[in-house]
């Protein structure tokens, strides 16, 4: 049987796209469908975030080099690597929102809902700048996400994805609060490590009882909030952080760049992110935070151009501007005082397993693949562990009771690391280079936190 | 980027003849196998409860690489039927004293035997079965081994229900993946429509599926395809997959039929078909039995439900009073030799319908998104839309598919083609009744 070839398949072939839908001889299939009336791009829909796929560059430590393909001779100062990403464009003007096409940011926005309420995250495609000859659509897959209909899931194959220029919206009704991720689906080997990944999660219901609500022995409180809908408060928090895990394979996103085929069975994780940085940078502020734009993602302020504006070191102090981590937005340092129990929001979409290690403070498992650690008869399956081993696209969360202070300093520092040593660091000076935070324990001189990842030298309003 | 051409043409082939030949019964299968044979879902080789019989023949043959490429494997046949990829999947009930004999027909003359973790008491020839040892003290089989033309006869007694493998103990870092191996599935005393002898572990008969995932590193193959010093001196160093498999197969041909007559070789197809949930008329889930006889961890990840773990390596997942230990994942991370037990379902939840109940945000034109090959062209179950002009689809009648694969993303990539590894779908057909065939 031979492909019939349409001119439209012709069109897209001669735009080097990559949707190329199987034709087939006429099916008697066909002869069954009822002809409905074609519905149109509603410039009215309502959403309440908006993003924008595209290309970038962005920043990881240039020595030890990798030649040829790290630093990316391509790369404008003072960036190194190729990207794909996604950008929070929500609020933006048209020009602003067409400005930030080869801005992307790696990883992408983190973005939360309520359970049972609806979200609706419109997605746009604004192109590759660095490779115009390649016009692949954008989705946004929820990963994780249950019971979903292929038309909101995002995977190509299944229903649709979306073409430069164009437009659709994500409707999402979460039904099971915990940490999930997202990524695009289209040719997802190399649109996820090319940077078009980072973590969604959805609060629970719980957080929303009356204020003295009993939960067994448990007495809630307004502002209490919980991972899970536990019914005895064990899941609950002070701090939360959302810890994100990826890779870079130097050769693939130097290729993506250089307009060469990678054959991603060779993949080898040459860099291992948090939250899209490597040690030391993983310790630095975040950039700067939009906090009244921050009430469904994490947005960062831009400038009058859309751009992001970049992370600002000791503001106060030595004021260190760095801006080589203008597109690597997102700190993972873990703060909190003694006493205080922390959440941390694990999910993983590099493609091997990790380690990742918390010394001197138990960790305790309270949900996996955003589901509470309970048997269906209700037994308790949590457990207690210093070391989390977490495979490609799963999520783990993890409640610790920050220890007594002991000083003398400020704070005292715990170190959260990869014990996969070989993705700890990339052979760097000092073992940096790798998947690796702190968390910092302070006497109580922290106040409450206001945002998610909340760093002490943020700058945020 | 671009997706090579010619791997669409196979899949709209591989569909099409999927599609027009749906006659369940391509292949003729030897006496105790089921027949007729469903398009989907797991196949079982049984045999005569309490003393089922097997006879197995290590052999070689050829399986076809979703690029085209073909791959000298070693496998198992039944002893009355031909080559095939995996061996055959031996199901027999809880209780059964289950005998299998392995005939050797293994090129250059090799010795072969097989183990089968999670079994007690594996006897041969009625005494234990043994490791063997050359001269030295090396270690050489990890039970007894039949030689070339000769046969080795096993025996045991399945005592506890669940997903086990069996496979080569000889030279196992050779001939396991040179392709030696199978399912071994035990049926429980509460009943084939139970994974353990749990009430809460009831499924849905006609939604039994099987993910056997495996790898294949093609130069050790070409190494052995050439002949016994070549393939000796395959150094284990370079070992470096480059095909991943599911039921030994890549996509697209995983979700082609069971005993698709264009894979002659590799019989198991992968395509995960049901309904969705429904308290009155579907109440019980679909299982999915998930073999991992490779080498490394692979993380599956089945979109739009996350499965629930009941069992690994055959045993229900249960506390000493029988608490349930189970839990939910949305990605089953599988490492070497174990097997997983997922129950799964997909419910309807939004309940979404073009009048009643549409989707709250304006439906795209067709012809401002790019469309994919199994898109229905609407957003609703059991609903089609005719697709813009010169763009068809293998939808056929409103029904779901919803992608299930690894997610160590590069081993979908078969030595750079994209799409092209363990990848299925969960087809999720509308209520009946349907239109669908």
């Amino acid at each position: 049987m031979k492909k019939q070839f349409s001119r439209r398949d012709f069109l897209k072939v001669a735009g080097g796209a990559v949707f190329i839908v199987a034709g087939a001889s006429v099916m008697p299939q066909f002869l069954r469908r009822t002809l409905l009336p074609e519905q149109v791009v509603g410039a009215t829909d309502n959403f309440d975030l908006f993003f924008g796929g595209t290309d970038g560059w962005f920043y990881m430590p240039p020595e030890p080099a990798i030649p040829p393909w790290f630093p990316d001779s391509y790369a404008p100062e003072p960036f190194n690597t190729y990207i794909f990403g996604f950008r929070n464009v929500t609020g933006m003007t048209d020009a602003q929102r067409e400005n930030q096409r080869n801005k992307a940011q790696h990883n992408a926005p983190f973005f939360w809902v309520d359970q049972e309420q609806e979200l609706k995250v419109q997605l746009t495609n604004l192109g590759l700048a660095q490779r115009p000859d390649l016009t692949d659509a954008h989705t946004l897959h929820w990963h994780g996400f249950r019971n979903v209909i292929p038309f909101f899931d995002g995977e190509p194959t299944g229903s649709i994805a979306v073409p430069v220029g164009q437009l659709f919206t994500y409707v999402f009704r979460p039904h099971d609060p915990g940490t999930y991720m997202y990524h695009c689906h289209v040719e997802d080997v190399e649109h996820v490590t090319m940077g078009m990944t980072s973590l969604v999660f959805v609060r629970s219901l719980q957080n929303s009882l009356a204020d003295g609500t009993l939960l067994g022995t448990w007495t809630h409180h307004t502002g209490d909030r919980y991972a899970y809908n536990d019914g005895d408060g064990s899941t609950y928090y002070d701090r939360e952080n959302a810890l994100f895990l990826s890779e870079i394979w130097a050769k693939g996103h130097w290729g993506d760049a250089h307009i060469q085929e990678s054959d991603w069975s060779e993949f080898k994780a040459d860099f291992s992110m948090l939250n899209g940085r490597v040690h030391p940078d993983t310790l630095l502020p975040n950039s700067p935070i939009n906090l009244g734009a921050s009430t469904h993602a994490l947005t960062i302020q831009t400038d009058g151009n859309g751009d992001l504006l970049w992370p600002i070191e000791d503001p106060n102090g030595l004021h260190i501007e760095h801006q080589e981590l203008q597109y690597n937005p997102h700190s993972s340092l873990i703060t909190c005082n003694a006493g205080e129990k922390v959440l941390l929001r694990f999910a993983n979409l590099g493609f091997r397993e990790e380690a990742m290690t918390l010394a001197g403070i138990k960790m305790k498992v309270v949900g996996r693949d955003a589901t509470l650690m309970k048997g269906r008869d209700g037994t308790d399956t949590s457990y207690m562990t210093d070391t989390i081993l977490i495979g490609a696209g799963e999520s783990y969360d993890v409640i610790f009771e920050a220890p007594a202070y002991q000083g003398p300093g400020l704070y005292d520092t715990y170190v959260l690391y990869n014990r996969r040593y070989t993705q700890d660091s990339n052979l760097s000076t000092g073992g940096a280079g790798g998947q690796r935070t702190e968390v910092r324990v302070y006497p109580g001189t922290l106040g409450p936190q206001q945002y998610l990842n909340q760093h002490p030298d943020d700058s945020a309003s | 980027m671009t997706a090579s051409k010619f791997k669409w043409v196979r899949l709209v082939l591989v569909l099409l003849i999927g599609l027009l030949a749906f006659s369940p019964v391509a292949r003729i299968q030897p006496a105790q196998a089921q027949n007729p044979v469903a398009t989907t879902g797991v196949v079982c080789t049984t045999g005569n409860s309490p003393n089922p019989s097997f006879s197995l023949t290590a052999q070689s043959g050829y399986i076809q690489m979703p690029d085209m490429n073909t791959m000298y494997m070693w496998s198992y046949g039944l002893t009355d039927g031909s080559f095939q990829h995996p061996g055959p999947t031996l199901c027999v009930n809880e209780g059964d004293t289950v005998t299998v004999v392995l005939q050797n027909n293994m090129d250059y003359s090799l010795p072969t035997s097989l183990i089968f973790p999670g079994q007690e008491n594996v006897l041969v020839n009625g005494v234990l079965s043994q490791p063997e040892f050359d001269g030295s003290g090396n270690l050489t089989s990890l039970a007894n081994s039949a030689a070339f033309g000769g046969s080795v006869t096993y025996s045991f007694v399945a005592t506890r229900p669940g997903t086990f493998i069996y496979e080569s103990g000889t030279d196992t870092k050779t001939q396991v993946p040179m392709g030696l191996f199978g399912a071994l599935i035990v049926r429980p005393g509460l009943g084939a429509d139970h994974v353990f002898d749990r009430p809460d572990s009831q499924f849905t008969p006609t939604e039994e599926f099987m993910a056997l995932l495996s790898e294949i590193d093609p130069y050790q193959h070409a190494a052995w395809a050439i002949g016994l010093t070549q393939g000796s001196n395959y150094n284990l160093n370079n070992y470096r997959a480059r095909y991943w498999l599911i039921n030994g197969r890549g996509f697209p041909d995983s979700i082609a039929d069971n005993n698709a007559p264009w894979l002659p070789s590799q019989p198991y197809g992968a395509l995960a078909r049901i309904y969705p949930y429904d308290a009155a008329i579907h109440p019980l889930p679909a299982v999915e039995r998930f073999i991992n006889v490779g080498s490394e961890e692979y993380p599956f990840h089945p979109h739009g439900q996350n499965g629930l773990v009941i069992g690994r390596d055959g045993y229900p997942l249960e506390g000493p009073g029988s608490e349930d230990l189970s839990f939910e994942k949305f990605a089953v991370n599988i490492g070497p030799g174990q097997t997983w037990d997922v129950l799964f379902k997909w419910h309807d939840a939004e309940g979404y319908d073009p009048v009643t109940n549409p989707v709250s945000v304006t439906v795209p034109d067709l012809a401002n998104v790019a469309i994919g090959m199994f898109y229905s062209g609407s957003p609703y179950l059991g609903h089609q839309e005719t697709m813009p002009p010169g763009i068809s689809t293998l939808n056929q009648c409103g029904e779901y598919y919803i992608i299930s694969h690894n997610h160590a993303l590069f081993q979908l990539d078969a030595f750079g083609q994209v799409m092209s590894g363990p990848i299925t779908y969960l087809r999720i057909d509308p209520p009946q009744p349907n239109t669908c065939p």
